[in-house]
């Protein structure tokens, strides 16, 4: 009896070849596209380069078609909307920075897709991420970085459980980007060449704080830049524009350069002050997930990322309460932008993590 | 084993009309109906002898059918080709059209045409006075589906009819669903327009037509030739049509047969479905509905995954209407018959058709509840996240 898997696909190179991999591997394949923004659906507004639009599902289907497995497409906008959009703009509203796709991850694709795919009596639940999973001999699941270590998105999944990891399979977190698209083009894929979709799904523009503008015109509002000692050094137009660690785009000049330090909400104060005053001796983390599940120690070593771009630090993580932890960093760490998420590795095996609610100053 | 219960969005082609077809490629027939040689002389033979065999199904002369490319071109030819031209700014339909329908009326709203939608009753009934009140001299145009697509209400028209005559207004009935099924006469039904499509009776897609009753204004919209007595440019799809003219012949022979048939085996399925899933609701009248159709509300269960569950299982049925980019729109049909979001996103329609065996009922009728008690499963997680 063959084992069902339900692929979720973009349309792109990745998930595409994660689903020709299964079908070789004798899986019983469905393939999904989650509709996920309120794109316009015609052909006549095409536009590259998107996720999501009805050229992107176009793309999806053909692979299925080539491939002859079943292929539906899933309506999540509502969700994504309450999940995902509205804690973006939220959070760049409360002067943070969001990280949408470790949202997206937790709160749709191995959640809501999760519990479609126990209703479909898949057994499995795919997607085309660089990432591994590893069983022990125990029994045990460990989420791993991928192969490809340009490409690993292993940093988006560390809100994975047992349960999850158990029922998921990461199909090309084994290869290199390369070798998908070359296995795209064996396979004739259309997509084999088609770009890498850069930006946030549903801000293809790039223009994150335009999309807050228009999202809630009537929440954003101007405020004032101010330098140590409470200087006021100039204005701007809304918070969201800012995030920690900023240099360029404050619209006021200096001698020294000047950097982001922290945003206020409430008074809508950007405050910038010198690189050296932004290196945090820590962060605290919120939401904090262990992939193992318990832990026991209270507290342990890890190598941190505080960014998705960004090499990891040495530090000591202290569970304070269940779901709460202060990160110690090792030596003074870079800046802290709140709103991220912070993922614990050890070597090649995420631990877990949580989102960053502040920096610790020692 | 593929189970087809989805009949309302087009039935497979009947053994008839398939010979017909097959007999008509090997036949080498080429000509184009409009030429003046020969060739064109016996094309042109083929496609008046299917379109007496359409005419028939309506009980009207054979000049009065206009063939097109499908029920969708039919729609929009009634109601662009009427309105504008008639000097008059008034339309009356109703909320629970098709979308052949309701598009082209909403882009003559746009241009300044006053688009009156009257609301059907909880289940799906027009009131025929209600739309009678609403017509005046201003009225151009009256247009309402015979038989409901979704849900399969059965509509009785005859006060819109004798209302429509006196005012002056032009009287078109969608009757896409309702041929095969219902009787047609439209002299009977009192109609100056009538649309029928050729795959929803087992004919093959790719050819609808509209009747046109002698001296009704009506303005092409596809321009360019003299075919169809002006009234549609374009070489016809001959094939389509030779079809079309046999699936109308099989459809009034085995009418009643079907009907019978189709009754018994509709309420031996909606018996079985009762029985196993308790809360299950009909959306439609019990008794004035297609027999074919069962439009029903499934507690708890989300449509969409309900729809993939049962493919995956092999049996095909449909919700509302799909959308472009394939992810499923709740249907406006149920909730103009006043269903909320949550039960219009939990319907499936169900439709048999003229291939439907007993056999197939039995393993829908067992599998269909099996895949209900799965999938309810997930929305009721859905309800406490």
């Amino acid at each position: 009896m063959k084992r069902r898997v339900l692929v979720a696909m973009s349309g792109g190179v990745d998930s595409s070849v994660a689903a020709a991999l299964l079908c070789e591997q004798g899986y019983e394949v469905v393939g999904v596209a989650m509709r996920l923004t309120p794109e316009a659906t015609t052909a006549g507004s095409r536009r590259r380069g998107t996720c999501c639009s009805y050229d992107d599902f176009e793309d999806a289907r053909r692979v299925a078609e080539k491939l002859d497995f079943p292929f539906y497409v899933v309506d999540l906008r509502h969700d994504f909307q309450a999940r995902v959009i509205d804690n973006f703009v939220g959070e760049y509203l409360r002067g943070r920075t969001p990280n949408p796709c470790v949202m997206c991850n937790r709160e749709i694709k191995f959640d809501r897709l999760w519990q479609r795919a126990a209703a479909l009596e898949a057994d499995f639940i795919a997607t085309g991420h660089y990432a591994r999973i590893e069983c022990d001999d125990a029994g045990a699941y460990h989420l791993m970085r991928a192969v490809d270590a340009a490409k690993d998105q292993s940093y988006f999944l560390f809100n994975l459980g047992q349960d999850q990891l158990a029922r998921t399979l990461f199909p090309i977190g084994m290869a290199t980007k390369n070798e998908v698209r070359a296995r795209a083009r064996a396979l004739g894929l259309v997509n084999a060449d088609k770009p890498e979709s850069q930006e946030i799904c549903f801000v293809p523009d790039g223009d994150y704080a335009g999309y807050v503008e228009r999202t809630a015109p009537a929440l954003t509002r101007p405020g004032r830049i101010v330098g140590q000692g409470g200087a006021v050094l100039g204005h701007h137009d809304g918070i969201h524009r800012f995030t920690i660690g900023q240099r360029r785009g404050l619209g006021i000049s200096s001698e020294a350069p000047l950097y982001v330090r922290a945003i206020d909400p409430n008074t809508a104060d950007v405050e910038v002050a010198a690189r050296d005053l932004l290196n945090a001796k820590g962060l605290v983390a919120e939401q904090v997930h262990l992939v193992a599940g318990a832990n026991t120690a209270e507290q342990f070593k890890a190598e941190v990322k505080i960014r998705y771009r960004h090499p990891v630090i040495p530090g000591t993580i202290r569970l304070t309460e269940r779901t709460r932890a202060e990160i110690w960093f090792e030596r003074a760490g870079p800046a802290i932008t709140p709103g991220q998420a912070c993922v614990f590795y050890r070597g090649d095996e995420v631990l877990g993590g949580g989102m960053i609610q502040r920096a610790l100053e020692g | 084993m593929r189970i087809y219960l989805d009949h309302n969005a087009g039935t497979p082609i009947r053994p008839a009309v398939r010979e017909a077809i097959a007999e008509f490629l090997a036949s080498g027939l080429h000509g184009n109906p409009a030429s003046v040689h020969r060739s064109g002389q016996y094309a042109r033979r083929e496609l008046e002898r299917a379109r007496a065999r359409v005419a028939a199904l309506v009980e009207a002369p054979a000049r009065s059918i206009v063939f097109t490319s499908c029920g969708t071109e039919a729609n929009n030819l009634a109601i662009v080709g009427v309105a504008p031209a008639s000097g008059r700014r008034r339309i009356i339909t109703s909320a629970i059209e098709h979308s052949s329908l309701l598009a082209p009326l909403a882009q003559l709203e746009r241009h300044g045409f006053e688009v009156i939608r009257v609301r059907p009753d909880c289940d799906g009934t027009i009131d025929p006075e209600k739309v009678a009140r609403e017509m005046d001299d201003q009225t151009a145009l009256v247009t309402l589906g015979l038989a409901n697509a979704e849900v399969g209400t059965i509509q009785e028209l005859t006060p819109v009819a004798e209302t429509a005559k006196r005012v002056g207004a032009t009287f078109h009935l969608d009757a896409v669903q309702a041929a095969g099924r219902l009787p047609l006469a439209v002299d009977t039904l009192g109609c100056d327009l009538m649309t029928i499509s050729a795959h929803k009776i087992g004919g093959p897609p790719g050819i609808g037509a509209l009747y046109v009753r002698p001296e009704t204004a009506l303005a092409p919209i596809m321009l360019g030739g003299p075919q169809e007595a002006g009234l549609r440019a374009g070489t016809p799809n001959l094939m389509g049509a030779i079809g079309f003219g046999i699936a109308a012949d099989e459809s009034m022979r085995l009418r009643e047969t079907e009907t019978r048939h189709l009754t018994e085996l509709s309420q031996v399925l909606l018996n079985e479905l009762n029985r196993d899933i308790p809360a299950l609701h009909l959306n439609g009248p019990r008794t004035k509905r297609l027999p074919n159709t069962l439009n029903l509300t499934f507690p708890d269960a989300l449509g969409e995954t309900f729809l993939m569950a049962l493919d995956l299982e092999g049996i095909e049925v449909s919700m509302g209407s799909a959308c472009a980019a394939g992810a499923v729109e709740p249907s406006h049909v149920l909730s103009a018959m006043g269903r909320s979001a949550t039960e219009a996103r939990s319907s499936i329609r169900i439709s048999l058709g003229w291939s439907t065996t007993p056999e197939e009922i039995a393993i829908a009728g067992a599998v269909i509840p099996r895949a209900w008690r799965r999938v309810a499963g997930e929305a009721m997680v859905e309800a406490r996240a």
